[in-house]
């Protein structure tokens, strides 16, 4: 007997389910996920009804009952034995091809984490003047670019619209967060990539609040149904969407059709730079926590990793630093291995590439792994910030000073995000203020590039804050006021996730040698 | 009926907070002095600052500030929308995320007593109160 997974949410007690068609996809192992056809006569319905939950309900409790909701649906998940959790574990492995030690320790234990009550970002608007220089926020810095030129503005938005892309796990849950939040009800067009993990979150808040899970309408439509995407643009107030280039020209032409405001996060390219003071004995430290940046989300996520920046000087060179990275990239990879969408070809087509140039004499090393299961380039015959192939291909390129950064990424400068550091304080803020004013936006220390802080902006702009008013202010962050204590809380946060998976390995190949014994 | 903002506001406050057991009760963790601070708009030519000292559930003193004076908390807002809160229309926390108040201190703890601030507001919406503009 299979196993069906409904890819949507809405309040059931609407009734529409009834006048609705369904497709069934079978994604293997006996499971099928169930996507409703909509029509805009049931589209209607469904928009009408979070709106009218949000009026009956969300705008007449106090923010205590919401954070209480946001608290213990998140703490359902907390829980490996929730059921949610053991659904999404079984099938988002096979609708997404990231492995399920990815899915379980990067994406739950870790990712989730950023929307647990205590992290929420609840500070209201900054005064951009207050923060001219790195100033602190939470618990670390933040800078303001720019003069504040409002372009957009509602404080009470009624409904808002999110469409989400599909390369990272999670995105959906953070959406419904932060709109309850601000009272908004909410729309969801969950991925077709990964359509399951937005309606198993809607769920688990109807399992704590029905009635604030009824704001949410977790609505799987196919990114061509223009239809559908008009007809929800239409009655929103305003929509956050991220995705690629063509989601960016495809979205922003019905954002303008219908006049409604996008907070769009488009495609970006972030890079990693460590400064000398680290390639001395703790290079092999800083290549353990860099692998880590490297294999999470098999390098899909904007906040992923293309290049790495090595500052000569230390006394561990950069094509040394290479290696060590290639060392931790085969544990890295053990602990958090990569899934069914291995991108094998990806990594074949960067080892082919630059083994050609390493054979023709040019400054390029490469280090592969054994099974093509990542890549690590030494490449020092251009400084040019190229994008990775991805799927764990990185390369390593020496620079003479960490501050010749700013000037070589400064021609794709609106395309930058994240910046993993290993940088020591006290050039740590004249690098940030310069990568800042080239375009990046979130400088984090080094295997936290993919662990958004919940106080950091997203793009240059505060998640909540983007929702009601775009003021062209483009605030930078720094993710710690004390790098070397988040380095050492990082390497620990790092090992304990390797030396858990390393044990049940280790417990795995006991069991399975004792079974062979008995036989 | 009493101007807002005045002193005579500011001690009617006081009392009817100080009357009020379920703020007693959900406040009695509660430690820190507040500025609430209202700043002109279009209705209101000067801004006007209250003191109000919170301590386990009670209000301690509370008055209108003339000169200086400092506190752990600073919450800060146009008039406007202070006389949302006061009609009820608007929570200061729900205010305080979007933007509409500012805090000077650490946000996240005044969250955490949302159930007091809530209290709070229970009170100010029972003091009939005479606009200023």
């Amino acid at each position: 007997m299979g196993k069906t997974i409904d890819c949507y949410f809405w309040n059931p007690n609407l009734g529409v389910e009834d006048g609705l068609e369904f497709t069934y996809e079978d994604v293997g192992s006996g499971i099928e996920l169930k996507k409703p056809v909509f029509t805009v006569e049931v589209l209607d319905k469904i928009i009408e009804g979070i709106k009218q939950e949000r009026k009956e309900y969300l705008l007449n409790i106090g923010i205590p009952t919401v954070l209480d909701a946001i608290g213990r649906a998140n703490d359902l998940w907390m829980d490996p034995k929730y059921k949610g959790r053991k659904i999404a574990r079984e099938v988002l492995p096979k609708v997404t091809g990231f492995s399920v030690e990815m899915v379980e320790s990067w994406g739950f234990d870790h990712f989730l984490g950023i929307i647990k009550k205590e992290n929420l970002p609840l500070f209201g608007k900054l005064k951009p003047d207050n923060f001219k220089e790195f100033t602190k926020l939470g618990d670390g810095l933040v800078k303001a670019y720019g003069e504040a030129k409002v372009s957009h503005s509602n404080y009470n938005p009624e409904v808002i619209g999110h469409i989400c892309a599909g390369n990272i796990l999670g995105i959906a849950a953070f959406e419904m967060v932060m709109d309850k939040l601000i009272d908004a009800a909410t729309w969801i067009k969950v991925p077709s990539e990964e359509p399951v993990f937005g309606a198993l979150y809607a769920k688990s808040i109807e399992e704590v609040d029905p009635r604030l899970a009824y704001t949410i309408a977790v609505l799987p439509f196919e990114s061509g149904n223009n239809v559908v995407k008009e007809f929800l643009f239409s009655k929103s107030d305003i929509v956050r969407a991220t995705g690629g280039e063509q989601a960016r020209r495809g979205l922003s032409e019905v954002a303008d059709k219908y006049k409604v405001p996008i907070a769009g996060h488009w495609h970006k390219f972030s890079f990693i730079t460590i400064a000398r003071e680290y390639l001395d004995e703790r290079a092999s430290e800083i290549a353990e926590l860099v692998s880590l940046d490297v294999s999470a989300w098999d390098q899909q996520g904007c906040f992923s990793p293309q290049e790495i920046f090595a500052e000569t000087g230390g006394s561990v060179s950069p094509i040394e630093f290479a290696q060590l990275l290639a060392e931790e990239m085969e544990t890295t990879s053990r602990a958090l291995p990569k899934g069914s969408n291995s991108g094998k070809m990806q990594v074949l087509d960067g080892y082919y590439q630059y083994f050609k140039k390493e054979m023709m004499g040019e400054p390029v090393k490469i280090f592969p792994s054994a099974t093509h299961q990542w890549l690590v380039i030494y490449d020092g015959a251009t400084t040019n910030f190229e994008p990775s192939p991805l799927f764990r291909v990185i390369r390593v390129k020496p620079v003479n000073d960490i501050m010749e950064i700013p000037k070589l990424v400064k021609p794709i400068g609106k395309f930058l995000q994240t910046v993993g550091v290993a940088i020591p304080k006290d050039r740590l803020i004249p690098f940030a203020d310069a990568i800042g004013e080239a375009g990046a936006t979130n400088i984090r220390t080094i295997s936290s590039m993919t662990l958004q802080k919940a106080w950091e902006p997203w793009d240059g702009r505060f998640p909540l804050h983007e929702l009601f008013e775009q003021d062209n202010i483009r605030w930078v962050s720094i993710d710690t006021i004390d790098i070397d204590k988040e380095i050492k809380t990082a390497l620990e946060r790092k090992r304990s996730i390797v030396d858990q998976r390393l044990q049940l390995d280790k417990l795995q190949e006991k069991e399975h040698s004792a079974m062979n014994l008995n036989h | 009926m009493v101007r807002f903002p005045s002193d005579e506001w500011i001690g009617i406050f006081k009392e009817e907070l100080n009357k009020n057991k379920i703020y007693e009760e959900v406040a009695k963790t509660w430690e820190g002095d507040f500025l609430f601070v209202v700043t002109p708009d279009d209705e209101l030519k000067k801004e006007v600052v209250f003191y109000v000292d919170l301590w386990h559930g009670e209000c301690r003193e509370a008055y209108l500030v003339k000169g200086k004076r400092k506190a752990a908390f600073v919450f800060k807002g146009p008039y406007s929308n202070w006389k949302k809160v006061i009609n009820k229309e608007l929570d200061p926390i729900r205010g305080l995320i979007r933007g509409m108040f500012t805090v000077d201190g650490d946000s996240k703890i005044i969250i955490d007593q949302a159930k007091a601030a809530q209290e709070l507001v229970n009170t100010v919406s029972k003091i009939p109160v005479d606009f200023e503009g």
